[in-house]
């Protein structure tokens, strides 16, 4: 019979740092802007790290908690708006200005995930609406803010003279920040808590029941995916030409986010990364017709949850448990049938 | 010296009494059966122990010497109290391993934070934890089925994870709610036995909900009846088979003394 044993001490694995991976997998994305043709390659290689990260902290509190938010594109506004004030009209430099549109974040983060504690499913997914719909209508109706004409100027981050206006150079802004969001995501979610988390989607009383503090854990989660969102919303502000409106906030953006996040398996990382990916690429080459657009996707969400309800991520990880099981499932099969 | 004690333990869910003034104490290192009909308070009593529902004013619950009453629940699960579900509430979403290190999480010790930094010691940790996991998978039967995702197993292998992952917690204290329901009589044996060996190892005390009165019988040393909320007699299992509220309260008043008693100690 086979005998599935836990990894050992002796794994290679175990003897280097958990980051070496990740720099070398940066080091093999640096040379993707070689095989670029034109300016809006590396543009659209920039959107999809950052829709990357924005996917894979949808995840955190959606795929692993287990909590249905539609508010996570307001969390992205509030970042991205917070970011440009921040270099805009405090002079902050885009590296001060990104931590500290990712702290306003996260403590939006934490009201967002207070009614978590109440509310469940579907109810929760109106109060985050709510939320999501009043953002964006409150800056479009904010002066200071840009209003609907947009908010414009906002510089791009520069380390001494060198500026990085060019989406080249943005590119190894972004994409190094997108791999740290990939691992630092494994790494929670791989941990103590990221047990808590997924212990939370699949039943509260019986984690609690475990020693997990259900609320603690659900706010923590919130604050997490809101780190991504403001963190995305703040790269997306500072990218050429430094211009952003309110209606690229809506909840269109959010059904597209959520695309992503279900096509590409809730509760899989490497699922929302390649989620990320292709909704990205697919959204840009159906560019001219938008019109259908949202018909197709909101079609295709229908399609994936009825017929592919764990996404890609989860049919990978079906095949990948049939074939390591199918020995011991004949085995207890066989067991049972002879008694 | 008692490990649990309760009194004036009352909750009422709008105008239905679901307990009504229940003292209950638990020795330590004894195995305590509580059994009643349908709906006479058995699973709600397990609820305000371990601090899903909240207690009425005048309801006291001390646990090894803590008073927990009103407290919330993981704090209750981390003094050392550990229960099954009736309905089992296994994380069928997750591997069979993940399940038993969530019921350790209450004594996992490392912060996200250096878990994000690939800190040597959350490695040694995480490694302690699997480990010691394994063990007690071994012990249980299930140690082949670590990564196996829980919700592809048999209805005898869940109640067995299910007790698994309250064992996880190495509890001072392990209640279960029916763990009996639903399993053949042979693998009500299996699950028996481990639940003695179990307590034996571990210097447990248990309490059992139970309808098989045979399991409650065969295992317990004190049994509870409850009848609508209320406690209705205590004793050993030979002084509760001869009881005649109890045998009212399970049968009804018709059927003769003989006939009951030949029914409660059918195997």
């Amino acid at each position: 019979m086979a005998v599935v044993t836990a990894p050992t001490d002796a794994d290679w694995r175990s003897r280097i740092h958990p980051v070496l991976p990740w720099l070398g997998g940066i080091a093999v994305l640096s040379l993707l802007p070689l095989v670029t043709r034109t300016a809006y390659d590396q543009y659209l290689l920039n959107i999809i790290a950052i829709n990357v990260l924005l996917a894979v902290g949808l995840n955190i509190v959606k795929g692993f908690a287990g909590q249905v938010t539609v508010g996570h594109v307001a969390v992205m506004a509030i970042g991205a708006y917070a970011s440009a004030v921040f270099s805009v009209h405090l002079g902050l430099p885009f590296w001060l200005a990104l931590p500290a549109a990712m702290a306003v974040c996260a403590a939006v983060g934490l009201l967002v995930g207070i009614p978590a504690l109440r509310l469940e499913g579907a109810y929760l997914a109106l109060a985050t609406l709510g939320l999501a719909e009043s953002v964006r209508i409150v800056i479009s109706g904010t002066d200071w803010l840009g209003a609907a004409m947009g908010f414009e100027g906002i510089p791009p981050p520069q380390i001494g003279g060198f500026v990085m206006e060019t989406h080249l150079r943005y590119f190894f802004v972004v994409m190094p920040i997108a791999v740290m969001g990939i691992y630092i995501s494994f790494a929670i979610l791989r941990s103590d808590m990221g047990r808590a988390f997924k212990a939370i989607r699949e039943d509260q009383l019986a984690a609690a029941a475990s020693g997990v503090h259900v609320a603690k854990f659900k706010l923590i989660a919130f604050v997490l995916s809101a780190l991504y969102a403001g963190c995305a919303g703040s790269l997306k502000a500072h990218m050429a030409p430094g211009y952003l409106n309110p209606n690229d906030y809506s909840l269109q953006e959010m059904v597209t986010l959520l695309l992503m996040v279900i096509f590409g398996g809730i509760g899989h990382i490497w699922g929302a990364v390649i989620g990320a990916i292709a909704v990205t690429i697919i959204n840009d080459l159906t560019q001219d017709y938008y019109t259908y657009r949202m018909a197709i996707f909101g079609g295709v969400i229908v399609l994936t949850v009825m017929y592919m309800p764990r996404g890609i991520g989860g049919m990978v990880e079906d095949w990948l448990v049939r074939r390591r099981f199918a020995a011991l499932r004949a085995a207890t099969k066989a067991r049972q049938a002879t008694p | 010296m008692n490990l649990l004690e309760i009194t004036g333990l009352s909750k009422r869910f709008g105008g239905f009494r679901a307990l009504s003034g229940i003292d209950l104490t638990v020795r330590q290192g004894a195995v305590h059966g509580i059994i009643g009909p349908n709906g006479s308070g058995k699973s709600t009593l397990f609820n305000m122990i371990s601090g899903v529902y909240p207690p009425e004013p005048g309801s006291r619950i001390v646990f090894d010497g803590t008073d927990i009453t009103g407290r919330p629940s993981h704090e209750i699960a981390r003094l050392g109290v550990a229960r099954t579900f009736q309905m089992l509430r296994i994380f069928e979403g997750m591997s069979v391993i993940e399940n038993m290190m969530v019921g350790h999480h209450g004594l996992t010790g490392y912060s996200p934070l250096s878990a994000v930094f690939g800190v040597k010691s959350v490695r040694h940790e995480e490694r302690r934890v699997r480990g010691e996991m394994m063990e007690l998978l071994a012990f249980i039967g299930l140690a082949d089925y670590a990564e196996m995702p829980a919700g592809e197993m048999s209805g005898g292998q869940r109640r067995l994870l299910a007790l698994g992952r309250a064992m996880a917690a190495r509890p001072k204290l392990l209640m279960l709610d029916e763990p009996g329901a639903g399993l053949s009589p042979p693998n009500v044996d299996i699950l028996l036995d481990t639940v003695r060996a179990l307590q034996k190892r571990f210097g447990l005390t248990v309490i059992i909900i139970e309808h098989i009165l045979k399991l409650v019988m065969d295992t317990c040393e004190t049994v509870t009846v409850l009848e609508h909320g209320e406690k209705i007699a205590e004793g050993t299992p030979a002084e509760i088979s001869a009881d005649h509220r109890v045998i009212e309260a399970y049968l009804g008043r018709e059927m003769l003394d003989e006939e009951v008693r030949s029914f409660l100690r059918a195997p």
